[in-house]
């Protein structure tokens, strides 16, 4: 042990002797030292600063997040029924309409109306109030049911509007309908009548379908997996609706259809719609009947086959896209009816070939939030073709090619989505003789609000 | 740097493996927040453009398109798209999208929502019964959701979970220096007394703890009246505001109307992505929005 400590003072001695040191150099060397020592130290302050301030940044960030995340526990669930209740709403309409003809005699040339396909009677009345009902039914279905009440001849009348169940994502873009639902055979057709633009059905909606055509049946539909929309589907039904007509075994009507649709950049929307339908109406009846000598009239009626086409294009135009503030709505359809077969009345028969064609084009402008404007053009046409033309005059259908037309222009106020009303005039020519139609209309939509489609 | 050669190797790894997950994005901003997430391993499509009125959207066909081939919705939800995204999901005939489903991801979810109205009636406007939904003008709020939103990708798609999971730190570590940035640079704006035009900005408000003194819609989605306007001009004499905010998307009649009246500066807040040319992504879009406070108020 000594012997190492001699040792190593003998090393530094002779270290030290073989180097001197100036006392000068030594002070230097500490003074670097101390300077890196110096540097050293602050930049391990600074580090540790930084590192401390990195750790509370995160903790006060996390702070946040937690306190955000630091919902309320779950309201208790109440131990009643009510919680599952479907979406309700109802639609509810009152209507002033004055006439400067008789709305009794109303009639649309070269086309046979129905009941309901009337005007609306003169002076106050109240307008079809909906009830809407809709939920998911469980994992597969959705169900809806639309039940409408309206006054027919001093009476309230319940009808089943809408009734069906829905497949929810079947997959592969599938989707199956099974009830009573508005038959794609037009734009319009699958819209319920408060969410149209004007107050009154198009001519051609109200001669052919009177107002409206829906299916007792199933509908398929499938939307392609294309970057461009394209749904194609079809529907098979009982056949009764007119103008369809009587019962049937199996498939009464049927239809096929097909849409597409896109943008064009941001601010234009369009679709385009073509559909076909087919039935075989038994009896369908034409609602002018004249009595041959007193007594309860007879009504003249339609057996054989009847196809509709139609074509509909829509187009949207709104600034950037963002339709609260302004936008532009155009529809257009065309309706092409075929019908070929037998016109009957008591004992007398014919062979009947039947044409009804006509459209609309309607353009509303949505000018502020609040405000809407917009006008329309009915334009209609029909070819009747006998082997007896006295039966065609049984039917009061008019064989004279007269083609009605109709220009109106509405005005609406909505001083919010749930709310509207609106004022309406017509210059119609449906017949020979030209009417002028004034028509003020309020409709609320009260409860739920579903969305509303393209 | 570790994560971003992770994140290479792993995109190069995968250029031959399966398709991208097709995400439909309700709002820009989770078309933002999902790519943010998914990187190269998502495709998305934002329904709208920041200057839209998300509320007032039309189920219009190409929606339609998108829907039908989307693996994955992201949408705010708490009733926000209640007037357009139930058809595209009922339209689509796509079950992955449907409600409850995996594939339909609604941000409000995640977040505690604030404005839930003691009273449901349409009088008072058009009020949402699940809380405010506007919940993207909250870096936090949003923070909490891209969380969730990772989750649900990595449950989505488990062959890349990995990478999702990088994606998802990279995010949180830039999100929450940028957050610390914001409200650093967003000192002086705390008690800022503002107009609002819409209650849209709920979220950026409690965040900033600005101050809001009057709103120019009395009733939400109502437009004001020259009576609603005329009384906040005499309510601002007592209380005076320094600045008058509108989003981008909505009208700016009332809020120009103001500020011809009082002369109180209008800022319009880009309120999402491309609400303006400078808000492209989530981080621009806070950089804006606190840039142009700070202008208007000095």
């Amino acid at each position: 042990m000594k012997s190492k400590t001699l040792l190593a003072s003998m090393i530094s001695a002779a270290l030290f002797s073989a180097m001197p040191l100036h006392a000068d150099d030594l002070d230097e060397l500490k003074a670097e030292i101390m300077q890196m020592r110096q540097d050293y130290e602050q930049r391990i302050a600074d580090l540790e600063q930084r590192l401390q301030q990195t750790e509370t940044n995160t903790q006060e960030v996390q702070q946040q997040v937690a306190q955000v995340q630091a919902a309320p526990a779950p309201a208790p669930v109440s131990q009643n029924n009510n919680r599952f209740n479907p979406a309700i709403s109802a639609v509810l309409n009152g209507q002033f309409s004055d006439y400067s003809n008789d709305p009794d005699d109303y009639e649309i040339s070269g086309f046979s109306l129905g009941d309901e396909a009337g005007l609306a009677r003169e002076g106050f009345s109240l307008g079809e109030s909906e009830i809407i009902l809709s939920a998911n039914v469980d994992q597969l279905f959705y169900g809806q049911a639309t039940i409408a009440l309206h006054d027919h001849d001093g009476e309230t009348e319940i009808e089943m509007e809408e009734a069906f169940i829905e497949t929810l994502g079947l997959s592969n873009g599938m989707t199956v309908r099974a009830g009573r639902f508005f038959s794609p055979i037009g734009y319009l057709n699958e819209k319920h009548i408060h969410a149209w633009n004007f107050a009154d059905a198009p001519l051609v909606y109200r001669g052919l379908f009177g107002n409206q055509l829906s299916t007792d049946g199933l509908k398929l539909s499938y939307v392609l997996p294309t970057e461009q929309y394209i749904e194609v589907g079809g529907t098979v039904g009982n056949g009764d609706q007119h103008p369809g007509s009587g019962d049937h075994n199996g498939v009464g009507d049927w239809l096929v259809f097909a849409k597409t649709g896109g943008d064009i950049g941001n601010n234009h929307n369009w679709q385009l719609g073509l559909s076909h339908w087919q039935a075989s109406p038994d009896d369908r009846e034409y609602s002018g009947g004249h009595s041959h000598g007193g007594g309860d009239a007879e009504s003249v009626a339609f057996n054989g086959d009847t196809d509709i086409t139609n074509l509909s294009f829509i187009y949207k135009w709104a600034p950037q896209g963002n339709f609260k503030e302004q936008n532009f709505t155009l529809v257009s359809e065309y309706f092409y009816l075929n019908d070929d077969g037998k016109l009957s009345h008591e004992d007398e028969l014919a062979s009947y070939d039947g044409k009804q064609y006509g459209g609309f084009v309607e353009g509303i402008y949505q000018f502020a939030p609040q405000w809407k404007t917009g006008v329309r053009y009915d334009w209609l046409g029909s070819k009747h073709r006998a082997s007896d033309d006295e039966l065609l005059e049984d039917a009061d259908l008019d064989a004279t090619g007269y083609h009605p037309q109709r220009y109106s222009l509405v005005l609406d106020w909505l001083p919010s989505e749930f709310s509207r009303v609106r004022a309406q005039v017509n210059h119609d020519k449906s017949s020979r003789d030209d009417d002028t139609q004034f028509l003020l209309q309020y409709t609320v939509s009260i409860g739920a609000h579903g969305a509303h489609s393209f | 740097m570790r994560v971003f050669i992770t994140g290479l190797l792993l995109s190069i790894m995968s250029i031959t493996a399966q398709a991208e997950i097709n995400i439909f994005a309700c709002e820009p901003e989770w078309a933002a927040l999902s790519q943010e997430l998914g990187g190269d391993k998502v495709t998305t499509y934002s329904a709208t453009t920041g200057l839209q009125d998300p509320h007032y959207i039309q189920a219009r066909p190409s929606l339609i398109a998108k829907a039908r081939r989307a693996d994955l919705l992201v949408c705010t939800g708490a009733e926000l798209e209640a007037g357009w995204l139930p058809l595209l999901q009922r339209k689509s005939g796509n079950r992955v999208i449907q409600h409850g489903a995996i594939g339909s991801f609604m941000a409000a979810e995640y977040v505690q929502l604030s404005g839930i109205p003691s009273q449901l009636d349409r009088s008072q406007g058009h009020v949402h019964a699940a809380g405010n939904p506007h919940i993207q003008t909250s870096p936090i709020l949003l923070l909490t959701v891209a969380k969730a939103l990772s989750d649900r990708l990595q449950q989505l798609d488990l062959a890349n979970k990995v990478y999702y999971q990088h994606r998802w730190t990279d995010f949180e570590q830039r999100w929450q220096a940028a957050i610390k940035k914001w409200q650093l640079q967003a000192k002086p704006l705390k008690g800022l007394p503002i107009v609002i035009q819409h209650n849209s900005w709920d979220y950026l408000i409690a965040w900033l703890e600005l101050n809001k003194v009057a709103i120019l819609e009395t009733k939400p989605g109502v437009p004001p009246s020259v009576a609603d306007l005329n009384n906040i001009v005499e309510q601002l004499k007592v209380t005076p505001a320094k600045v008058i905010i509108h989003a981008a998307y909505q009208s700016p009649r009332a809020s120009d109307w103001l500020n011809e009246k009082t002369g109180i500066p209008k800022v319009v807040l880009p309120f999402t992505i491309g609400g303006n040319s400078s808000a492209t992504d989530l981080f621009s879009l806070f950089d804006n929005t606190i840039q142009q406070l700070l202008d208007a108020s000095k």
